[in-house]
């Protein structure tokens, strides 16, 4: 099999930083991209200080989540303050294809590296810019943290109980969303650069990008003027019941049952074993059971309770029925399914502990991704200054003892 | 009349042989950016032309507005695939294409004689993108699932969203599919865009669950469980760790109300009135505000339900603090920040009429994007595709239509 990569050849240079600017690039490295993050040790990205830290020992370097969300950048560190690190970072991007990130509108500009700027450096430059809420526009300094940032959309407003305040997600969706999304911007880019020979700066608002998501519910305002609230796991368009979660036998388990068309409710009977409890009668067609999908879940939710969430999701699945466990954290690691895809994969981090991240979440028939753990900072200085940029051993060594790579 | 789209992704030929959500709105990302694609529909139409919303609640296949958000700027046809001229036909249209999307389980692919070792056999350049809930491999790629199922299977509910011990929760819309969808666009538009470099075409197994236990829920929680044998569970409340970072209601809705940092939370003191509650001890940093949360929210409360969420958005901003209001639906469609970037596009159906819908995910300045065409009807475009792209006959279209291949 032919191992290499589809985006081997490609540079990029990633000033993004806590969560969905490092997916960008880590979505791009794992695609076979040469990515490297600037980050500097004068101001240290607040993940590397996450806990829980690998052997229990706090250091930047040894953030178990930060290993995760960063893998497949690469770093170098470079304090942008001085002037000297700044050009390094503009040598860089000469010999890139790709430069990311995810500050507020105007700050690259403000560090010197705004478009117009990288275009003298590099013609063809490929600035990816994936502010909050645009570059552009009366709300595009509007402060969000990525958990919050769905709240812009109208996203937050359909989470939660049926009838209910909405419930806050309590991590933020959007982050790995957008920079996954955005790695599709970047190619598309890159794809017209083929195409034409130019380059351009994108305007990725995470706040456009996410709303797609609320396309479905979007449309029932566009076409009849009402905006949807929060329904439990109901069907996003009322059009399949059951479709909900229930509880199963144990604590805090729980199965997800849907039904989605007529075949399926009677594969669903007979999984039940035709019970007299679940009036037939009332729930024959879709629309009935729409009609009561309260009865229905209610119904439902007594019978899932007896029985193990895992092997009542193996038995309606032996009838055809689209059912699954409902997982909590734990439970991922040792899951047959993500066992068998190796979507979790154990590492060796350079430091000399080994660690769990993720793996590549997507298979391709051609070409493995080999995953690694996030860089520890400045973990690609030699390779950048000294074979990249050709630097003299010795003023790579004045510039590291300055702090400029620091 | 074949269309010559100038977007980013101009030249690339897609043939999108999905339903509903997940494999529909990745082949429109590639549809919005220029590249052309061709919708193939079994003679029953996508099921999601069965779903609303339709205007005043009336069902009918061309007035889906779930249809319609996720298949515009594509052509469409139809074509019986499980008849024998109708897969012929289908092989001749996979010559022509340079990408396959599908969604189906693996099951139905197979049974169609259509998974990847035929289809490679018809064009070895073609890279299919299979985006299912669970994947092409593992125990559970034979498993029945919708999105809900795919979504419960990856520790997101269980992790983030609902109240301790309560039905956990996925977020109001088809947050599996959605997610497996941009994964897959980006990881197939790589596998086009180093088609040459790797040495041809590939299948990219995706599966949605797998996409967001990863990349979500794995990056942030996977390395410290693995490590330590401990994990967390929802909570019900935006963040536990830290106060105030939560939704609570106000006079006309909801807020995010997040003031962590010392400077945020000054800033909202100061908005609400520098109330004397708010000097007290405990409340002055984030951790100990935490561990009070249930007093300092019912204080926040007093204060926000004497104020609209626009108020307090505008206030609190202005104060330097991330608080936002929770956009209902509506409000999102009427943001005065989204309608000046021009995210909503007037667009034309022969059914819905005129329609305002949601603009491209992101902005390419130098090859813009975004919905232009309505959705086809089913099987609008037949004879320009076939006869007039694949070159059949008058009386040949006439044949497969008696023999319902089209």
């Amino acid at each position: 099999m032919n191992k290499t990569l589809p985006l081997k050849g490609v540079r990029v240079v990633n000033f993004g930083w806590v969560w969905a600017g490092p997916v960008v690039g880590q979505t791009l490295g794992f695609l076979g991209a040469e990515v490297f993050k600037i980050e500097s040790r004068a101001r240290v990205d607040m993940t590397r200080n996450l806990p829980p830290f690998a052997e229990g020992k706090p250091s930047p370097d040894r953030s178990l989540s930060n290993h995760a969300c960063w893998a497949g950048n690469g770093s170098i560190s470079l304090n942008l303050k001085e002037p000297e690190a700044l050009q390094l970072a503009k040598d860089l991007i000469a010999r890139s294809d790709v430069v990311v990130e995810n500050f507020g509108p105007g700050v690259m500009e403000r560090l010197g590296l705004g478009y117009e700027e990288l275009r003298g450096i590099k013609d063809d430059i490929i600035l990816f810019s994936m502010p909050g809420a645009g570059l552009y526009g009366p709300m595009k300094d509007l402060r969000t943290y990525g958990l919050s940032l769905t709240s812009t959309t109208g996203l937050d407003s359909l989470v939660g109980y049926k009838g209910g305040d909405p419930i806050p997600v309590e991590n933020a969706f959007s982050d790995p969303y957008a920079g996954i999304l955005g790695a599709f911007a970047v190619l598309s880019a890159l794809n017209h650069r083929r195409n034409t020979g130019q380059g351009q700066h994108i305007d990725f608002s995470q706040q456009e990008a996410v709303m797609q998501m609320v396309g479905p519910a979007y449309m029932d305002y566009v076409l009849n003027g009402r905006s949807g609230g929060p329904k439990s796991n109901e069907h996003p368009l009322a059009a399949m019941a059951p479709h909900g979660v229930f509880r199963c036998k144990g604590d805090d388990r729980w199965i997800s049952i849907v039904v989605g068309s007529d075949e399926e409710w009677h594969s669903l009977l007979a999984a039940l074993k035709h019970p007299e409890w679940l009036k037939v009668s009332e729930f024959a067609t879709r629309e009935q059971r729409l009609a009561h999908i309260d009865t229905l879940h209610a119904l439902l939710g007594e019978w899932t309770v007896q029985f193990d969430d895992r092997e009542l999701a193996a038995l309606l699945q032996s009838h055809g029925v689209a059912a699954t466990p409902v997982l909590n954290v734990g439970d991922l690691l040792g899951d047959p399914h993500y066992v068998a895809r190796r979507t979790f994969i154990e590492v060796e981090h350079p430091l000399g502990f080994k660690e769990t991240i993720y793996g590549s979440y997507v298979k391709l028939g051609r070409g493995e991704v080999e995953v690694r753990p996030g860089p520890m900072i400045g973990q690609d200085n030699d390779y950048v200054f000294r074979e990249l940029l050709g630097l003299s051993e010795e003023r790579y060594r004045q510039l590291i003892e300055r702090q400029v790579i620091y | 009349m074949e269309t010559r789209p100038t977007g980013a992704l101009s030249g690339i030929r897609v043939l999108d042989f999905g339903q509903m959500v997940s494999a529909p709105y990745c082949a429109k990302l590639f549809a919005d950016y220029g590249a052309d694609v061709i919708k193939v529909e079994l003679p029953t139409g996508d099921v999601a032309r069965t779903m609303g919303p339709f205007p005043g609640d009336v069902a009918h296949p061309e007035k889906s507005g779930l249809y319609f958000i996720n298949n515009t700027n594509k052509r469409g046809v139809t074509c019986n695939v499980a008849s024998e001229a109708g897969r012929a036909l289908f092989l001749r249209l996979l010559e022509w294409a340079d990408v396959l999307v599908e969604n189906n389980l693996p099951g139905r692919m197979k049974s169609w004689q259509l998974d990847y070792a035929d289809i490679q056999a018809v064009n070895p350049r073609l890279v299919m993108i299979s985006i299912t809930p669970f994947g092409q491999s593992g125990p559970y790629s034979a498993w029945n699932g919708y999105d809900l199922n795919a979504y419960h299977l990856t520790g997101a509910s269980s992790r983030y969203c609902g109240r301790p011990g309560e039905m956990p929760l996925e977020h109001g819309t088809f947050s599996a599919d959605y997610f497996g969808a941009i994964s897959a666009a980006t990881w197939g538009m790589a596998a086009v865009y180093g088609r040459d470099m790797v040495g041809g075409g590939q299948q990219v197994d995706v599966s949605c669950a797998e996409a967001i236990a990863a990349a979500f829920i794995g990056g942030q929680n996977i390395g410290g469980y693995a490590q330590d044998g401990r994990f967390d569970k929802r909570t019900g409340v935006g963040m536990p760790q830290g106060a105030p970072a939560t939704i609570l209601p106000c006079k006309d809705g909801h807020v995010w109300m997040l003031a962590l940092e010392p400077g945020q939370w000054n800033g909202l003191r100061q908005v609400m009135g520098n109330p004397d509650w708010a000097d007290l001890d405990i409340f002055q940093n984030m951790k100990t505000r935490a561990e009070n949360a249930d007093v300092i929210y019912s204080f926040i409360v007093e204060w926000t339900m004497q104020h609209t969420k626009m108020e307090i958005q505008e206030k609190c901003q202005a104060a330097g603090c991330p608080i936002t209001a929770v956009y209902t639906v509506a409000e999102a469609a009427e943001q005065p920040h989204l309608k000046a970037r021009g995210y909503f596009v007037d667009m034309e159906h022969p059914e819905l009429g005129r329609i305002r819908n949601l603009g491209a995910p992101f902005k390419l300045p130098a090859s813009p994007g975004g919905p232009a065409r309505g959705a086809p009807l089913l099987g609008q475009h037949n004879s320009e595709v076939y006869g007039g792209m694949l070159g059949l006959d008058a009386a040949k279209l006439m044949a497969l239509r008696a023999a319902g291949a089209i």
